[in-house]
């Protein structure tokens, strides 16, 4: 559906450095990174909207096949929703989404079924004749999705679609692109810096870090295998320790932690652990919980955060971070410098080679 | 209570600073639009020359605003759109005129309307004469004209977010169809202020106008020749008359400059 090919383009300050994505039709794509990282310019890369001050531009964009490197945006036939919608100001909300209809070369007989259906899908009709001043943030979302939707692009390019929403309209929007996706089969490709919305939405996805792409796999992957140190702590897997492996085990410092099988491979020179994955342990000598790692600590930090506390607990020179459910931590009666046992899974556990 | 007290006189301060800006503003224009009485004033606008001069500088300077429009529109917007190699030096060029002696301006104007120029050669060959016509002096009119449109213009542009053009191309439109459907629409409002600016610069020129047409007679160029023939007395009616139109341009700008209501 969508394929960069070496893609680096350079702007005054910045790089985006021979970018390789492929996105298969019908696939919820995310791509991540923080701020200033290149997603932005990435996402101008692929609608062809690159700022008038770039300096370099190679590679290239193939959408089915067809290359568009050198399209111009009104040609692409991708859609873009961005995060602060961008709704034109001095149109109705009926005007904005049939904004582009009069651009649609071969399909106008059926832009009117398609406006209907997505005014009705998105429940607009009684807003129509509004300008977008006068609707609400998920309303203007809403409308700014129809607008491109009812072109029926290739690819729609969600700019951080959720982030910039009240909070109230976050889940709603957010449940509704799960939707349309699920319904519509639509090729979506998110920008985010917000990792449990693309744990939501999207199954395959990229990290980007100073320009450059650091891992491309399945969200689940990204998540639980993360392949550096910078994505290891992006996608929240705070325990990551440097090293070195013996007789199977690897070794913090002194404390040794098993591991797969699996996750034995040479050269590899980290281990990450999800704080998520940390359990606490009640009692320790009466534990039956068949997990490999376990471990006694003494509570060095406590803060509360949605009903979860987040810990930080000393295992001899190593601090390990865990969230535990703040019911949990009630009962055990846990205070900064009390003793605690904590224990996970050697299959939670994943190893990768830092790169110089 | 002291800190009260200290910012009373500071403004008191500020206050008492801006009175001789305010009296340099308020008292000469005062005394000139006071003085003729009204029958001078009636008189003087029944009088052929003086309706003839006024109608003259209107139309002159909304010519330059009209040539600032056609021709400035398209340098404002890249002005605003793009960045490229010696923009920062097209910008300051831009301004140049509001800091040159008018005079010099007329002098330059005529100098490159020459037979020894190649662009004089070419105005020559289409038939155009620069000294002592209409078109001479919708140059200099235009040239002192134009930094006022292209600056509001421009900033007019910059004011409309360019999100709004990438959307629009996003939507399936080209440039041209994106500019006269988002931008210009978005725009205008700043667009006919830079004109009615444009407008109110080149009516008031004189020192420009003077060396390149001193006939056809503009307002300005009626009042001085009223002042240096015949006084003070006989100028300050045609001066009273081009302050009215003057202000009628000025309320028209602070109209169209008040904030653009919510769609």
């Amino acid at each position: 559906m969508l394929k960069i090919e070496g893609l680096t383009v350079e702007v005054p300050g910045f790089v985006l450095r021979d970018v390789n994505l492929e996105i298969a039709k019908g696939e919820f794509f995310a791509i991540m990174g923080p701020t200033g990282s290149g997603k932005s310019l990435l996402v101008e890369a692929i609608t062809g909207l690159l700022p008038s001050n770039m300096l370099d531009f190679e590679g290239s964009i193939w959408r089915n096949g067809k290359e568009i490197t050198h399209l111009p945006p009104n040609r692409r036939n991708i859609g873009i929703l961005y995060q602060d919608v961008a709704l034109f100001p001095h149109m109705t909300v009926e005007q904005n989404i049939s904004y582009g209809l009069r651009y649609c070369k071969g399909n106008g007989a059926n832009a009117q079924k398609r406006f209907q259906f997505f005014v009705k899908r998105f429940d607009l009709g009684h807003i129509l004749h509004r300008y977008p001043a006068r609707i609400s943030g998920g309303e203007r979302q809403r409308v700014a999705l129809a607008r491109v939707l009812v072109l029926d692009p290739d690819v729609v390019l969600l700019d951080e679609p959720i982030s910039g929403l009240d909070p109230l309209f976050q889940g709603d929007i957010r449940r509704l692109l799960r939707q349309l996706h699920s319904e519509l089969g639509i090729t979506f490709v998110m920008v985010s810096h917000d990792f449990e919305e693309v744990m939501y939405l999207a199954q395959k996805g990229a990290v980007i870090h100073q320009g450059q792409v650091v891992q491309q796999a399945q969200i689940d992957e990204i998540f639980n295998r993360p392949a550096s140190t910078f994505v290891a702590r992006f996608v929240g897997a705070k325990n990551v320790f440097k090293v070195r492996f013996e007789n199977g085990l690897a070794y913090i410092g002194s404390t040794s932690v098993r591991i797969a099988d699996a996750c034995l491979v040479p050269d590899f020179d980290h281990i990450v652990i999800r704080p998520e994955k940390i359990v606490p342990v009640l009692d320790m000598p009466d534990i039956r919980t068949g997990l490999e790692n376990m471990f006694w600590g003494k509570v060095l930090e406590m803060s509360y955060c949605n009903f979860s506390v987040h810990l930080k607990i000393q295992k001899d020179e190593t601090i390990f971070r865990a969230v535990w459910p703040e019911i949990y931590v009630r009962k055990m009666g846990l205070h900064v410098g009390k003793k605690v046992g904590f224990a996970f899974n050697k299959a939670d556990v994943s190893t990768f080679r830092e790169a110089k | 209570m002291a800190r009260r007290g200290s910012n009373t006189l500071f403004f008191a301060g500020l206050l008492g600073l801006s009175l001789p800006v305010l009296f340099l503003i308020f008292f000469p224009l005062g005394r000139l639009v006071t003085a003729p009485t009204f029958e001078d004033l009636v008189h003087a606008i029944r009088e052929a020359d003086v309706q003839a001069a006024l109608l003259r500088s209107l139309l002159t300077a909304l010519g330059a605003a009209l040539v600032s429009l056609v021709f400035g529109t398209p340098l404002a917007y890249l002005l605003s759109r793009r960045d490229f190699p010696g923009k920062k030096l097209v910008e300051g060029l831009i301004d140049l005129p509001i800091m040159i002696p008018h005079p010099v301006i007329g002098i330059a104007i005529l100098g490159l309307a020459t037979r020894d120029t190649v662009f004089g050669r070419i105005l020559e060959w289409m038939g155009i004469q620069v000294m002592g016509t209409y078109a001479g002096i919708v140059a200099v009119l235009t040239f002192v004209g134009l930094p006022f449109f292209l600056n509001t213009a421009k900033a007019a542009f910059e004011s409309v977010p360019e999100r709004l053009e990438h959307v629009s191309m996003g939507l399936g439109a080209g440039s041209l169809s994106t500019f006269f459907r988002v931008t210009l629409p978005l725009s205008w409002r700043g667009i006919v202020l830079g004109m009615v600016m444009c407008t109110a610069r080149a009516i008031s020129e004189f020192g420009a106008v003077i060396v390149v047409a001193y006939h056809p007679m503009l307002a300005p160029v009626l009042i001085y020749e009223r002042f240096t023939a015949y006084g003070l007395k006989y100028s300050q009616p045609v001066a009273v008359w081009l302050i009215v139109i003057s202000v009628i341009l000025f309320v028209a700008m602070r109209f169209l400059s008040r904030p653009v209501r919510q769609w």
